[in-house]
């Protein structure tokens, strides 16, 4: 898109108020980017067709900084509402679009955002089927805040849910853990590492959607542990169905330069946020067939066993650690890292 | 004219040889009558004249059997009772244990004598006990201390043991623990495929030798759990059980043969061979300085001029013993942090790659303790436990306690115990390890439930640390919810000053409390462990406290004394900085130190700064690495030629005024061993100024700092003749004493 078509540089509080300049921002900029038919009724709200139970899940985005290697705060916005939607075992099929913009943003910022929106949606294979645009005052936001709402159609194989997770289930990871927070934070804190590590933010609804076709209720459980790290969700979980969570460390997929960067700071990668990371718990048959399909996919290429349910220590997580002996994985008490999603 | 009257005898008077020896002492004084042993501890009641039978009184009391420890008794007329003889009756369980429990005895001279002798019975037969010795808390499974109440009643005692137990004149009368090679316990040598290679007791002492000569790792199962053994002359051995072990430096005690062998290569005072060869028989920690035999010390106990000792305290060692020609190492038979193993197949799956071979017996051991470290100050032979375990454990005699309350308290959580209040006596429980290993958190847990179940009293107070991540907490929080307890937490060093003011008795005083450790959790939500406390009239109030500086990187900072360094250090300091630190980690650091919000007061990250900053250790290889170094890199010290590194304020010291000079004494080439003289003399004196200014006449010690003997000793020269100190002498100093102190606080503290 061209900049000097738009006619200005930076967005300000005129473009948030309703009149001229909001029309303006939104034709040139977001219908643009986004038309299609449910969009372009350009009504108060969409009108769409879903038929049966529906997956419906919300999520804001606040992140600084917006922009970060191997990824930016727009194609988060999407691909993590689309892997909240697919983690209730749905399709996802549409998304809201809200932006808190904070006066002063750079057009061109904006654009960058937008643009990535596109892509990931189209990705994803969702549509933007409905948003709103507002602009806040310089120092009451932080650049851009982003909300969107995703809605899917249920899986017609999909169970999911923690009851039906007994002990001896197994959990598998698609991938490297705690990739995104080290990214996040290396961008935002100016931080250095050996070398660079790039967030793994991607969407996860197809691998979701091939797994459930083929194992159907078989898998208990997705989970994707965002914010707090893969030990804070085992942890949630562990709570839920009073079982215990039984780990080996050396199961773990984690790699090099961000278990470098991790003890560079002191921080357990259990509890960093990952973005394209999720875990599932599986009824012990499945569990080679499962790892194979995950395989084969390019976003389940690292997949692994990580551990099993187990009757032993209910509520706890444990771990057996490289060094030999088991070791309790505390839950997380306040925050290992800063706010990120 | 007959009289009759009743003696209670109450203390640690169970399963120690009281009631055969009231029976013989009864005996001799022609006294009749009867004794047996209630919940409370031993009941007698006797028939005689007046005076004999005061004079009967008098010499029990005076002279109670050898390991007995009566903490009160008394005498009292009743109605007469005429008896035929003097009895021992069997003991009823007439209500709710109440009397201390027996720890275990190293094993008497008598008994190794009679192992020893060819002509005798038990001529090598390793768990030869009688009243006197032998395992006591190793093997309770409930009370009172009799056979049937322990694991070894599965085996019934042959026609001559019994003849032994009841016959009053046998020194084994009444010995709850009898056994000999034809009724008791046995002992198979086996390989690590769980092969059996020797079994005869003739020749299982030799092989064993023999195999520990040829430079093999032999985990050997004692009364108390297994220990791991090898060649303490032979480095390569050595090398190899570190290896197999994944201990890289952290030191191993070594076990000589005999007290004769040990003074040949070391010099020991006469508290060290007391300590030593006393039922408690605990680890010694001693100089090396002045060593002359063909230990390999470097690789028993790298870079450190100090060796933890210890001498055969079981009939399994001291038979081994009686074939070696050479100290062993004895460590305990574990796997990095985690509990010491007591049994044997869980042994041979966790050991199998560790030990080539292992000594086994089929005695069920109920309680596992490690081995007890003990530690003499060189200059006034002050004595300081590190781990207060076997020997000692469980009971905490030194106190009277009334409240109506039963109390639990959960201790800390890197060197935790247990404490608990159910009837008159307060119990204090082994030392239980790191509860972040899984293992020691379930050995932790059931120890607990063990207590209540024991002397089946549910706690209604539950105690806690202050730390919200505590394992010891969030059980406690369990224990609270199923039992229905009252929760209480307690900060951290008021704990151990509390703990201090315990021993002593001292909440009727005013004290000053100094507790300097690694870290506790703060009133304040950030990271204390340079305190001091004023206490007066049941409160406890912070008067000063290491000035703060930033707590960086979560527990690493606690791993890696150079990240101290760093958080102290001074801009003049940079140079050193940039020799300690890669670029990046330099400016990730110096970020994140510019937006930390957490502080601290730990004089425990102050000896780890001052131990990087001398190229002492950069980086922890076990935990308290840095301040042992510190202490080891340093011999003796001459008060007069130290130096002051600091101020005090009325608020208390500052780290970064310390370093700072010891830094600037650095470039000046002063020497390491000044510069740390200069350091402990500047704690030492800043302390007892502090006390000065702020009028007190009493200091109270805790902590894990003050296990460095040579700031005891410099606090101990150079007080004031009008100022008193008190350090621990039957707890450690260290978190072990968290849980007693949490009791003591719940009873004194407004
Ligand atoms: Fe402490
Ligand atoms: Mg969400
Ligand atoms: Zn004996
Ligand atoms: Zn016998």
């Amino acid at each position: 898109m061209d900049i000097e078509n738009i006619g200005f540089e930076t967005i300000n509080l005129g473009h948030g108020s309703g009149g001229e300049l909001t029309r303006d921002l939104l034709d040139k900029i977001i219908f643009k980017t986004f038309s299609n038919p449910y969009l372009d009724q350009k009504h108060d709200g969409s009108i769409v067709k879903i038929e049966g139970e529906i997956a419906i899940s919300t999520d804001s985005f606040v992140i600084t900084p917006i922009f970060f290697k191997g990824g930016n705060i727009g194609e988060l916005a999407v691909y993590g509402t689309v892997n909240d939607v697919a983690m209730c075992g749905a399709i996802p099929k549409y998304l809201s679009l809200a932006f808190i913009i904070e006066e002063g943003l750079k057009v061109s910022e904006f654009i960058t955002v937008v643009q990535s929106i596109k892509k990931a949606a189209d990705e994803s294979g969702v549509l933007i089927i409905t948003g709103d645009t507002k602009v806040v005052e310089r120092g009451k936001g932080d650049k851009i805040f982003i909300n969107t709402t995703g809605f899917g159609t249920m899986h017609p194989k999909a169970n999911i849910s923690v009851h039906n997770i007994k002990e001896g289930d197994k959990i598998l990871v698609n991938g490297f853990i705690a990739q995104h927070g080290m990214a996040i934070m290396s961008e935002r804190e100016g931080l250095e590492f050996e070398s660079t590590i790039e967030s793994d933010s991607t969407n996860l609804n197809f691998l979701v959607n091939d797994l459930l076709d083929e194992f159907g209720e078989k898998i208990k459980l997705f989970r994707d542990p965002t914010r707090g790290g893969l030990g804070t969700v085992l942890h949630e979980i562990a709570n839920d169905i009073s079982k215990g969570v039984f780990l080996k460390e050396a199961f773990i997929p984690l790699e090099k330069q961000v278990a470098a960067a991790c003890e560079m700071l002191g921080l357990d990668p259990m509890y960093v946020a990952n973005e394209g990371v999720f875990l599932m718990i599986v009824d012990p048959s499945i569990e080679t067939e499962v790892l194979a399909l995950m395989r084969k996919h390019t976003k389940g290429k690292n997949a692994a066993l990580v551990g099993e349910i187990t009757s032993e220590h209910p509520k706890k997580v444990v771990m057996e650690s490289l060094i030999g002996g088991k070791r309790i994985v505390s839950p997380l008490v306040g925050e290992q890292l800063p706010r990120i999603c | 004219m007959i009289k009759t009257y009743k003696i209670s005898i109450s203390g640690q008077v169970q399963g120690v040889g009281f009631r055969p020896y009231v029976y013989n002492l009864a005996h001799q004084f022609l006294i009749k009558g009867t004794v047996s042993n209630n919940e409370v501890g031993v009941i007698i009641f006797i028939s005689g004249e007046k005076s004999n039978s005061e004079n009967f009184y008098q010499k029990l009391i005076s002279f109670p059997p050898p390991v007995s420890k009566i903490q009160q008794s008394s005498i009292k007329e009743i109605e007469v009772i005429y008896f035929n003889d003097f009895k021992i009756i069997p003991s009823e369980k007439g209500g709710q244990l109440n009397l201390p429990l027996t720890p275990d005895f190293a094993i008497c001279d008598t008994c190794k004598t009679e192992i020893k002798n060819p002509k005798n019975t038990r001529y090598n037969y390793p768990f030869t006990t009688c009243v006197n010795c032998g395992p006591r808390w190793a093997i309770t499974q409930t009370f009172p201390f009799e056979r049937n109440n322990t694991s070894i009643h599965k085996f019934t005692m042959c026609k001559p043991c019994l003849e032994e137990y009841t016959n009053p004149s046998n020194r084994r009368f009444h010995s709850q623990t009898n056994t000999c090679k034809t009724c008791g316990i046995d002992l198979f040598l086996i390989d690590s495929e769980g092969k059996t290679i020797e079994t005869s007791s003739e020749n299982l002492f030799k092989k064993t030798a023999k195999l520990l000569l040829e430079g093999k790792i032999i985990a050997i199962k004692n009364t108390s759990g297994y220990l791991l053994c090898c060649n303490a002359e032979n480095s390569e051995v050595i090398q190899q059980l570190r290896t197999k072990k994944n201990r890289l430096n952290k030191p191993f005690a070594v076990l000589f043969p005999s007290l004769k062998h040990l003074e040949n290569e070391i010099e020991l005072n006469q508290q060290q061979i007391g300590s030593l060869t006393s039922s408690e028989s605990p680890i010694n920690i001693i100089s090396t300085k002045n060593y002359i035999g063909n230990l390999a010390l470097n690789k028993i106990a790298p870079r450190l001029n100090q060796l933890g000792v210890l001498l055969p305290y079981t009939g399994i060692l001291q038979l081994i013993a009686n074939q070696l020609s050479f100290p062993i190492v004895a460590t305990s038979g574990n796997i990095h942090g985690s509990p010491i193993i007591s049994k044997n197949n869980e042994a041979l799956e966790k050991l199998q790659h560790v030990a080539d071979y292992f000594l086994q017996h089929n005695l069920t051991i109920e309680h596992p303790q490690d081995d007890s470290v003990v530690k003499f100050s060189k200059k006034f032979q002050q004595k300081i436990l590190f781990r207060r375990s076997r020997g000692y454990a469980p009971n905490y005699l030194n106190i009277k306690i009334n409240s109506e309350e039963k109390i639990l308290a959960m201790g800390a959580h890197l060197k935790s115990t247990i404490a608990f209040y159910p009837n008159e006596n307060l119990y204090v429980s082994q030392y239980l390890g790191n509860l972040d290993n899984y293992d020691v958190y379930n050995q932790f847990c059931k120890t607990s439930e063990n207590f209540i179940q024991l002397f089946e009293q549910q706690p209604q107070v539950i105690l806690v640390d202050k730390h919200p991540l505590y394992q010891s907490t969030q059980y406690g929080k369990e224990l609270a919810v199923k039992y229905h307890s009252k929760l209480i937490a307690i900060q951290h060093h008021k704990a151990h000053f509390t703990a201090i003011l315990g021993e002593y008795n001292l909440f009727e005083e005013q004290v000053l409390g100094v507790v300097f450790d690694g870290t506790g959790y703060g009133d304040d939500t950030h990271i204390w462990g340079g305190e001091f406390f004023s206490y007066e009239n049941k409160s406890i109030k912070r008067i000063g406290y290491l000035e703060n500086f930033d707590w960086l990187l979560g527990d690493k900072m606690a791993k890696e004394p150079r990240i101290s360094l760093f958080a102290l250090a001074s801009e003049e300091m940079k140079p050193i900085l940039e020799e300690k630190f890669s670029p990046s980690e330099l400016k990730n650091y110096a970020y994140l130190k510019s937006k930390n919000k957490l502080k601290t007061s730990s004089v425990g990250r102050l000896f780890d700064a001052v131990a990087s900053l001398l190229n002492i250790t950069d980086i922890n290889s076990y935990e308290g690495e840095a301040a042992i170094l510190l202490e080891n890199s340093i011999l003796g010290y001459n008060l007069k030629d130290c130096t002051l590194y600091c101020e005090v304020t009325s608020e208390g010291f500052s780290g970064k005024e310390i370093l700072k000079n010891c830094y600037k004494d650095l470039q000046h080439g002063i020497s390491k061993e000044d510069i740390i003289y200069n350091f402990l003399f500047t704690l030492a004196s800043t302390i007892l100024k502090f006390a000065t200014e702020k009028g007190f006449q009493k200091i109270a010690f805790s902590g894990g700092v003050f296990q460095n003997t040579t700031l005891v000793d410099m606090l101990i020269e150079l007080a004031p003749k009008e100022i008193k100190l008190y350090f621990h002498k039957e707890l450690s100093p260290n978190d072990e004493n968290i849980s007693f102190g949490q009791i003591m606080y719940y009873l004194n503290i407004k």
